[in-house]
């Protein structure tokens, strides 16, 4: 008896001690209590080295949960990541508008700007309606190239569902061709590895090696689109892929398809400086094809030999113009200055009538917006140009303007 | 000189043999002695939890990463409270296998059996008041399951739930009865219980003139005994505590999981596995509510046959009936648990 | 040589052992229920209040500020502060024509938060007030 009650006080003593070790082993939780939310959060005590997101998303405001999800009070990481919403990545289709969604935030109304979520979920990115449409009717699917059927349903548009379809040519198309639209998976290599959603775009891509980068840019390089443009060509003959079998190194020689000249500012310029918001996100309308939306041409930004470019002058400090300059401050733009503006009235920020010049018709000076590179340019108005006013398409300005490859 | 409380707790001597571990495994007395940790460390549990849907997984996960040591208060309080189902269990199949069920005690047999039901319903209340998706599906069909007796059921069902279905107002039900009312039971019919044992004589022993072995310890021997199973109980609940935390999850979201991995309590995993054979009412009331009217009839089957001459030793001959009875019954249970377990995805 | 006539027993060390542990044991317990017990959670509450524009708040004037509890007072120094709370037992004070008064016991303070009469035996803890960039007031709690 005497040497049991020995026994188990020494080891009550030693399981004591343990707890108070386990205690200790316990992380310090550092907690941030967003003004957005007014919640206490303690993710930052294992993610406080993780840097902001962007300018526009500071964690002390937004705190970590409301774009995320999660649970904001556990330090355990299984059941602190348990309710994650997307995974990785918020921004995923399937709970964008859960994470990026609100009247104040990316699903408001147009009138103030703030109807991403709507415009991306119509657009020819996300639903490849016109991808469908083009090879549906190529197969005798369809009668003509109205869209009818998008990835997802939405808006008027059925969901494309491969293995309904009676065609075997479409059926593998729905298992070989489909790696890029916003709810896709990229294909498995490396160079192609990309998030879903609006992470596909503005989140640097997800790397091998866990060193992912937590980050919401604007400032696009061509790079970022080149995850899934210009990766090889999609044949009909066979009903499949065929990836680029090169390594595009150089952008001029390399970069684009061997099937077209280009003119400088297509090589040198990215992706971004010309193709505008609506382009690339859609403008809330189901398109039948690419073709419908985008609408930027060479003057829009040149003019033509009768009209210079359209412009507006920023007069409201809430301008769209200045929330973009302030998002990517590649240019200092400020009330008061005037930039081109295209013919659907969107700004180009990044693009500003030069003050100050004598000459009869003003020079422009554009900021490209991921390295922030000024150029300088004429209007084709007053110039030696020999366009026809009638044809004003790409392809007529190559024929003097594209570089010799 | 008039004894004092403390002296009233035990007798001044009790028979030596039925003293010894191997006849009472002890079980009764641990199950006090949990008892009073599963009460003391759940009202220390109480003073962070908040009994609201939106709060109540969220007031346990900042116990459980932020008070200091809440975790172990928490853990602590969950294994005292298996492990009290587990003893309580233990007690029964003693107390039938060493017959000591005969009169006079077998209002006390009873009253143990209405404090084993009270135990299940405490630890169920209290698995339910964790509102998070682990419990979600339980409760569901827990109270579906009150539903489908007839007559009652719906009634029974609204008294329990507070409203068509289950949330905030099953909630804090819950947590009334499990800190109010179940506990109001448990303390009044416990302490029948014990009285009773006091009053029918102590531990079920021989007749005096029958007893092979007249030895007797001390009131203070006794108490030694109680002291150091009381600090090797704490030793393993610490150590419990320390290793395998009390489960934890996400709150209950609106929007709904599927109920996929959900698991009745271990304890309910018997039940849960009767209910995949056919219609709620008869599979998961009738039967399990026929199991315990067997147990409850017990001490009245045949008792002649059962003589006060055999008590105080393991499986005496007379009582081989209901031995056999209880013994089949309780190997179905854990059958029926088993196969419960086996059946998760892996 | 140790002495006889006082010898550690091997059996009274053990016992020492034995209610040190115990003891030792029960002190940690006790430890642990003291810090647990004595835990507090996030403060939730906001520490700073943006109060709008300066201008709202002109010259001779002494505005109350009812979700900050405080008052904000506008003079020829500039802007100044006070805390609404009796600083005696916590209730609200009202703003009076002679200053500020206590409705639960009776203190009385005069307009720069000084003590008039009263149980309370402390002045009106001052805040700090500052103008920000846009021209708005920022009234600090802590």
């Amino acid at each position: 008896m005497r040497r049991h009650l020995l026994l188990v006080s020494l080891l009550l003593l030693a399981i004591a001690g343990l707890a108070l070790w386990r205690q200790s082993r316990l992380p310090r939780a550092i907690a941030i209590t967003p003004t957005l939310t007014g919640q206490v959060e303690y993710c930052l005590t294992c993610h406080a080295d993780l840097p902001e997101i962007s300018q526009s998303h500071p964690v002390q405001t937004f705190g970590c949960v409301l774009c995320h999800g999660g649970e904001p009070l556990a330090l355990d990481a299984d059941l602190a990541h348990s309710t994650l919403r997307g995974g990785s990545n918020p921004s995923d289709l399937s709970v964008v508008e859960a994470s990026c969604g609100g009247e104040k935030c990316h699903s408001g109304t147009p009138q103030v700007f703030r109807d991403h979520i709507q415009r991306v979920t119509t657009s020819v990115q996300a639903t490849y309606a016109g991808a469908i449409a083009q090879v549906r009717y190529a197969f005798g699917a369809q009668p003509d190239l109205t869209a009818r059927m998008g990835i997802y349903a939405i808006d008027g548009l059925t969901a494309f569902d491969p293995v309904q379809e009676i065609s075997p040519a479409i059926q593998a198309f729905g298992l070989n061709c489909l790696f890029c639209h916003l709810s896709a998976q990229p294909m498995p290599s490396q160079e192609y590895d990309r998030w879903g959603g609006c992470a596909a775009c503005h989140s640097p891509a997800p790397s091998r090696d866990d060193t992912t980068v937590h980050k919401l840019t604007t400032a696009l390089p061509y790079t970022q689109c080149n995850k899934c443009h210009n990766r090889g060509n999609y044949s009909l003959a066979d009903v499949q892929f065929h990836p680029r079998p090169d390594a595009p190194v150089d952008r001029l020689h390399d970069y684009y398809q061997p099937i077209a000249e280009f003119t400088r500012c297509e090589w040198t310029l990215d992706c971004a400086d010309c193709h505008t918001r609506q382009e690339a996100m859609g403008d809330g309308h189901i398109y039948n094809n690419k073709k419908e939306i985008q609408y930027i041409r060479c003057r829009t930004c040149h003019g033509t030999l009768n009209s210079l470019p359209l412009t507006t002058t920023v007069s409201d400090p809430n301008d769209l113009a200045l929330r973009m300059a302030f998002l990517d401050p590649v240019i200092d733009l400020k009330v008061g200055d005037t930039i081109l503006v295209t013919d659907k009235g969107e700004p180009l920020w990044n693009i500003r009538v030069m003050p100050g010049i004598g000459n009869a018709t003003p020079t422009y000076e554009l900021f490209s917006k991921a390295a922030g590179q000024r150029f300088t340019f004429r209007p084709v108005m007053g110039s030696a140009c020999q366009q026809d006013p009638d044809q004003q398409e790409a392809r007529y300005c190559h024929e003097c303007h594209a570089t010799q490859r | 000189m008039r004894p004092s409380f403390y002296q009233h707790l035990h007798p001044p001597t009790i028979p030596s043999a039925q003293a010894r571990l191997r006849y009472t495994l002890g079980a009764g007395g641990m199950a006090v002695f949990l008892t009073l940790v599963v009460g003391l460390t759940g009202i220390l549990v109480t003073f962070y939890y908040v009994p609201t849907p939106e709060q109540a997984a969220k007031s346990i996960q900042e116990l459980t990463f932020l008070a200091p040591f809440g975790w172990l208060m928490r853990n602590l309080h969950y294994w005292s409270a298996q492990l009290l189902v587990l003893v309580v269990l233990l007690h029964l199949l003693r107390v039938v296998f060493t017959g000591a069920y005969l009169p006079p005690r077998r209002l006390n047999y009873l009253l143990g059996l209405s404090l084993l039901v009270i135990c299940l319903f405490m630890d169920f209340t209290g698995y339910v008041l964790r509102w998070d998706e682990g419990v979600h599906w339980a409760l569901v069909a827990g109270t579906n399951l009150v539903k489908s007796i007839p007559l009652i059921g719906p009634g029974l069902y609204t008294f329990l739930v507070g409203s068509s279905q289950p949330g905030a107002t099953t909630l804090i039900r819950f947590y009334a009865w499990h800190l109010f009312g179940l506990t109001i039971l448990l303390i009044g019919i416990g302490g029948w219980h014990l009285f009773r044992v006091r009053r029918d004589g102590g531990i079920a022993v021989p007749p005096p003139e029958l007893r092979p072995d007249a030895a007797r310890i001390p009131r203070s021997e006794l108490v030694r005994r109680e002291g150091l199973a009381m600090l090797w109980a704490t030793l393993v609940l610490v150590g419990l505590s320390i290793a395998i935390p009390a489960p934890l999850a996400p709150s209950i979201q609106e929007a709904g999981t599927s109920a996929s991995e959900s698991l009745a309590p271990w304890f309910f995993l018997w039940v849960q596995e009767l209910l995949k054979l056919g219609d709620p009412f008869t599979f998961g009331v009738l039967i399990p509510l026929g199991v315990l009217l067997l147990l409850a009839l017990v001490p009245y089957f045949s008792p002649r046959r059962l003589s006060p001459v055999e008590l105080g030793r393991w499986f005496p001959a007379g009582g081989r009936n209901i031995q056999i009875l209880v013994g089949v019954l309780s190997g179905a249970i854990l059958l029926l648990t088993l196969l419960a377990l086996l059946a998760l995805p892996h | 040589m140790p002495p006889r006539d006082n010898p550690l027993t091997r059996r009274s060390f053990l016992s020492l052992v034995l209610k040190g542990s115990l003891a030792g044991s029960a002190l940690i317990g006790l430890g642990m229920l003291v810090r647990y017990l004595n835990f507090q959670s996030e403060e939730s509450a906001p520490s700073q209040f943006d109060l709008g524009p300066a201008s709202d708040f002109p010259l001779g004037s002494r505005l109350p500020v009812p979700q900050a509890q405080a008052v904000v007072l506008h003079t020829d120094q500039g802007f100044s502060a006070y805390s609404l709370v009796c600083p005696h037992l916590g209730c609200l004070v009202n703003l009076t024509s002679e200053g500020f008064a206590c409705p639960c016991h009776g203190s009385r303070f005069l307009p720069d938060g000084s003590v008039r009469n009263g149980p309370a035996s402390s002045p009106l803890t001052a805040l700090r007030i500052d103008e920000n960039a846009d021209q708005h007031l920022i009234l600090y709690l802590h």
